[in-house]
């Protein structure tokens, strides 16, 4: 079980580096939407003893929720905001990716020497959900287009639901139900937000919000 | 003995290069509903032009037609250090590996040097792009070489490419052939077929020869083609687990496949802006850099 | 035969060449010859046999015994010196002749003879005392030589660089050797690895080392000096001088223990002056600047072997270490000759043509074929392609390095990224030469001074021949010096000595003569097949334009300029620029100029703070009794409070 738990987790670091490498809208909103849905597939992974209804729906809610509801409203905005890629960012791709990349080997690297739980020492979830979280603050930090930054916090979000998978046998569900609230206000809020700045400025430049500092 | 083996061998690489140049050309007359040139067409190139005058620029020193020969030799001389399956090397000692790495840098040396002879803008553009790019792919090709010298503990390439690569060969495989397209200057890296100077890398840089060292040119790519494919099928596929027979089989077949691959990679995307090569390097080396961390995970536990 | 009286014969032959240098060219030049073959007569003699010299004095100099010692270590160094030393003051002779300099040539010949003789005495010294003596008598000599051309302002810039870097680095020795004098109670230098307590005092050597040797954020004096000091004085600036640097930390870290981490900081400062001295060289315009650059980085490449020897040490004595203080220890040699090679080459491009701006030349292969071919073998070897001798000693490296990773211990998390590191930079050196030569040497001249140049004289051909040759012997035949080697290696660490030399280096050399020979063959069937002398010439078809100008080649900065944009964080190009506008543009230009980052974004600032406050604090001295009484009574009253708080309990 844990291997292919470690395959899934492998790819999802993966897609961080795809996402940290793209220039595309449409391909780093792809990446995020895949990376949703491998992480809605790990709690059936995760469930020992048989088939459990409960994790079954939070799954599908995840899956749904991080794969396609989330990814469609953001295309929904890249389209009505006619951009297709992120121009000129702050921190280039090359270097982002490598960052990217140093992360997650410091990620492997530092997992090791932390006191994890015999059970959770063999998977990768930790080194992972520190990956991703390091991924979406790069995104967040690095990009200047609004849709990218809202894509770093959903990668940021994804990590910070690995570290709940850690605890999904002792306080099932709580925590990621609580986070998914938090998503999806996020994503209404910055939904909004990205529909306001389109309409007084005309671009989803977050550099032009410093014109309003006064 | 060993002087029939090292015709043999030496035959094998020199006869069968110029095909794969062809093949990769059919595939992309296939994919397109073309008829496409013959397969041998690259061999009836090089024997029209070795036959015909040699016309150079009145700027060039003789070292315009000395570097093709150089370079040829390189090439060469790395193919012949490369273990070919069952048959192994011609040449195995330790650290024959960086002597392979370093000749190809000869013979990149050698190229450049020979284009720059002419004064030409373009092929100072076509020299310049070859040289830079090839750091990046160098990078790439080490972190490769050292992943599968963790694995085998060995810097010789008979024992680093007999046994598989591991758990980290796709990671492998996938660098590894952005490395060979990017060295061999194939699309997305380069366009050989492209008609605009201002876009090439590699072709741009012969644009001033004709003739035999015309020739040597074209065969040495071929070879140097060739080289990496085999680099490439050998250290993704274990062929110490075959007999004799379906390594060479599994051998062959893997070259065939990687060129298919290079055949459609070429006619189904469209070569990269020249700022954004330097990304797809970096992933190529990022690739093999955790077919490293994988290598070393693999062999701790 | 002991290399004693050999020494005594090339100090005497030295010392009348620095007194008769003055008067004399010929006499200059017969006896500095016979001091340096002399010198590596007897350098030759303790890497042949296996017993070290070693001769003490029954008199006191600066009540010190003078105690001198030629072991493995020193005695490969000194090969180094005398080949060098011995080319460069064949080349001297036409390089910097009376015709042309009459002040200043003869006064440069004393000074020298002066740099020979004190860098011999720094590596013959066995005593600390002495040791600081010599290394200043060598700064100095080294700064008045840099200075040959003193008329013009960016060489006396340059040499007052040098001489207040090099003294920064004398000030850390000073505190090094008077630590250990203090510590051991003796300014006599013997092994003293089971003194522990003295680890610490590594740091101190190797800020003071490190400066000499030019490792990279202190190398920012080496620049300048290497390009503005006369040819034959940046080769051996460049081929020796900064290896002193390494030879003072190689020899003070065999002598003293060292802390645990030195082996990591060691390979950690080499792949960084790898890597971004050869970023630098790559972007540079002035060819001697490029190469001063590239001295940056053969320094990062011996420091990673000597890191990885130290860091070997550290764990058990690991087999791997030999292969790689070997391989640093033939690249000490490498990089000196060819190195060396490379700027006897340059100074015969300036000599030609009086300028050191590559984009002011191209198209000197037509007329300087000597100096084109002998440039081109040193550009081959320093950039470590097979089949020259660059490649060998790399390659050592790399194989200790390789070693290193696939013990899969702690070392592996050095090595791996010193590997990748070394192929990169690697890759970069390649870069590098391809555009030194490319736009040097390559196409059409660019102006009418690379257009009237000439071929250099007999004396300044000859020595970059022997050079050439060494390159080429030193690369096909590396067997020949494995056991100088492997002496070396057994003088820096006892337990080391006598390594056989390794079978593939037999085989990779076997193999380096075929493809040698291959590639000779190969080119002279293609000449001929070709017809290369008599086959018809065209103008360079450049896609059919025909009126191709020289002006119209592609430059060094466009040739370099794709690599150089992912160093931009640490080069920090500064650009001017007016593009042109308009239909009818009436003017526009672009200007780019590299930085020399250290001095200028680090160095600078921080001595203008500096200066900042020493103007404030000049203001304190302002001329009036009564405030300087004020200033006794402050004075006495924080020497009470000090007393006082002392005092209580």
């Amino acid at each position: 079980m844990s291997g292919t738990l470690n395959v899934l987790i492998g790819l999802a670091m993966g897609l961080n580096l795809v996402a940290l490498g793209s220039s595309r809208l449409p391909a780093l909103i792809q990446a995020m939407s895949l990376q949703g849905v491998l992480l809605g597939v790990m709690p059936l992974l995760l469930e020992e003893e048989g088939f459990n209804w409960r994790v079954a729906v939070v799954a599908a809610a995840t899956v749904i929720g991080k794969g396609i509801v989330i990814p469609n409203l953001l295309r929904r905005a890249t389209r009505a905001a006619n951009i297709e890629r992120e121009s000129d960012p702050f921190l280039g791709f090359v270097p982002s990716l490598l960052l990217g990349a140093g992360g997650t080997i410091a990620a492997v690297a530092l997992a090791r020497a932390l006191p994890l739980l015999p059970e959770h020492a063999g998977t990768l979830l930790v080194p992972g959900a520190i990956a991703s979280i390091l991924t979406g603050f790069i995104l967040l930090i690095g990009r200047v287009k609004a849709i990218s930054q809202v894509c770093g916090y959903l990668i940021l979000e994804n990590g910070i639901y690995l570290f709940g998978l850690l605890l999904i046998h002792s306080t099932p569900l709580l925590v990621e139900s609580g986070i998914l609230l938090d998503v999806t206000v996020g994503v209404f809020v910055i939904g909004i937000i990205v529909d306001r700045i389109q309409r007084a400025f005309d671009s989803l430049d977050t550099r032009r919000l410093t014109t309003l500092r006064e | 003995m060993w002087l029939p083996q090292l015709v043999v061998r030496l035959a094998l690489w020199l006869l069968l290069a110029p095909l794969l140049p062809g093949l990769i050309n059919r595939v992309k007359a296939w994919v397109a509903g073309r008829r496409g040139p013959p397969v041998g067409q690259l061999y009836y190139d090089l024997a029209k032009l070795w036959r015909k005058e040699v016309v150079w620029s009145t700027l060039a020193s003789p070292a315009f037609i000395v570097g093709p020969a150089v370079a040829w030799v390189a090439v060469v001389g790395a193919a012949l250090l490369l273990p070919l399956g069952p048959a192994g090397a011609e040449w195995s000692f330790r650290g024959d590996v960086l002597l392979l790495l370093y000749l190809l840098a000869l013979a990149r040396f050698a190229t450049a040097w020979a284009a720059l002879e002419t004064g030409s803008a373009f092929e100072g553009m076509g020299a310049a792009r070859e040289v830079s790019y090839a750091v990046l792919a160098e990078a790439a090709l080490i972190t490769a070489v050292v992943s599968l010298s963790l694995q085998t503990s060995s810097v010789s390439l008979t024992t680093m490419l007999a046994p598989t690569a591991g758990a980290g060969a796709v990671l492998l495989a996938a660098g590894l052939f952005t490395v060979l397209l990017a060295e061999n200057c194939r699309v997305p890296f380069d366009d050989p077929n492209t008609h605009l100077e201002l876009t090439m890398v590699h072709e741009v840089m012969i644009l001033d020869h004709s003739g035999p060292p015309l020739a040597v040119i074209l065969h040495g790519a071929a070879v140097k083609l060739l080289l990496f494919s085999v680099l490439l099928v050998q250290a993704v596929v274990p062929l110490d687990q075959f007999s004799r027979g379906v390594a060479v089989a599994v051998l062959a077949g893997g070259v065939l496949s990687v060129t298919l691959g290079v055949g459609l990679v070429e006619s189904f995307l469209a070569r990269l802006a020249f700022r954004r090569v330097p990304l797809l390097l970096t992933t190529a080396f990022l690739l093999c850099l955790f077919a490293l961390l994988v290598a070393w995970k693999g062999g701790v536990q | 035969m002991s290399p004693g009286p050999i020494l005594l014969l090339a100090a005497a032959a030295t010392l009348s060449a620095i007194v008769a240098g003055p008067r004399s060219a010929r006499a200059w030049l017969a006896l500095m010859l016979t001091g340096t073959v002399a010198g590596l007569a007897a350098a030759l003699v303790v890497l042949g046999g296996s017993v070290d010299w070693e001769w003490r004095s029954d008199f006191a100099l600066g009540g010190e015994d003078v105690h001198l010692r030629l072991d493995g270590v020193s005695a490969l160094f000194l090969v180094l010196l005398c080949v060098v030393g011995g080319a460069a003051t064949v080349y001297a002779q036409d390089y910097w002749s009376e015709k042309q300099y009459p002040q200043s040539a003869p006064r440069g010949r004393a000074w020298w003879g002066g740099l020979l003789l004190s860098m011999t005495w720094v590596l013959l010294c066995a005593n600390g005392l002495h040791f600081l003596i010599g290394w200043e008598l060598f700064t100095v000599c080294a700064f008045f030589l840099i200075r040959r051309d003193d008329r013009r302002p960016a060489v006396r810039a340059a040499s007052w660089l040098y001489l207040a870097a090099s003294h920064a680095g004398t000030v850390f020795l000073f505190a090094f050797f008077n630590a250990l004098a203090v510590r051991r109670g003796s300014w006599d230098l013997d092994a003293m690895r089971d003194q522990a307590e003295l680890a610490p005092l590594f740091w101190l050597a190797l800020a003071g080392f490190g400066i000499k040797a030019g490792m990279f954020p202190l190398h920012f004096w080496l620049p300048a000096a290497h390009a503005n000091a006369p040819s034959h004085v940046s080769a051996i600036l460049s081929g020796v001088a900064i290896k002193m640097g390494i030879y003072g930390l190689v020899r003070f870290s065999g002598l003293l223990p060292v802390p645990a981490a030195a082996g990591w900081v060691v390979i950690g400062l080499g792949a960084v002056s790898a890597l971004l001295g050869i970023a630098f060289a790559l972007v540079q315009n002035d060819y001697k600047r490029l190469l001063a650059y590239c001295s940056v980085e053969n320094i990062g490449i011996i420091l990673i072997g000597l890191g990885g020897a130290l860091l070997a040490a550290s764990q058990n004595d690991a087999p791997w270490g030999r292969l790689a203080l070997a391989g640093a220890f033939l690249h000490v040699w490498n990089h000196g000759v060819s190195k060396a090679l490379l700027f006897l080459g340059a100074g015969s491009v300036l000599h030609a043509t009086g300028t050191r701006e590559m984009s002011r030349l191209g198209g000197l292969w037509q007329r300087m074929p000597w100096t084109t071919g002998l440039f081109a073998v040193g550009a081959i070897a320093v950039a470590a392609l097979p089949p020259l001798n660059g490649f060998i000693s790399e390659w050592l490296v790399y194989l200790g390095l390789f070693e290193a990773a696939s013990t899969r211990t702690i070392a592996a998390w050095a090595a791996i990224p010193a590997i990748i590191l070394l192929a990169v930079s690697g890759a970069l050196a390649l870069a590098s030469f391809t555009k030194v030569i490319g736009i040097i040497f390559l196409g059409a001249p660019r102006t009418a001074a690379a257009s009237r140049a000439h071929e250099c004289g007999r004396m300044m051909r000859g020595p970059m021949l022997v050079l050439g040759g060494l390159c080429a012997a030193l690369g096909l035949l590396p067997l020949l010096f494995w056991p100088a080697i492997a002496r070396a290696v057994g003088s820096w660490r006892p337990g080391w000595a006598d390594a056989p030399a390794p079978v593939a280096l037999g085989q990779l050399s076997a193999a380096q003569v075929l493809l040698g020979v291959a590639g000779v063959a190969a080119a002279a069937w293609l000449w001929r097949k070709a017809r290369g002398g008599s086959a018809r010439r065209g103008l360079t078809w450049d896609c059919g334009y025909a009126t191709l100008a020289a002006r119209m080649q592609y430059t060094g900065g466009s040739l370099a300029g794709v690599a150089a944009g992912w160093f931009d964080w640490a080069l920090q190009p500064e650009l001017r620029q007016r593009r042109p506008r308009g239909q009818f543009p009436a003017s526009a230009f672009r200007r780019e100029r590299i930085p020399e980052t250290v001095l200028e974004k680090i160095l600078g600032p921080v001595s203008a703070a500096i200066r900042q406050l020493a103007a404030v604090a000049r203001r304190l001295q302002h001329g009036r009794l009564q405030f300087y009484l004020l200033y006794v009574v402050i004075g006495l009253a924080a020497l009470g409070l000090l007393v006082w708080l002392e005092g209580r309990p």
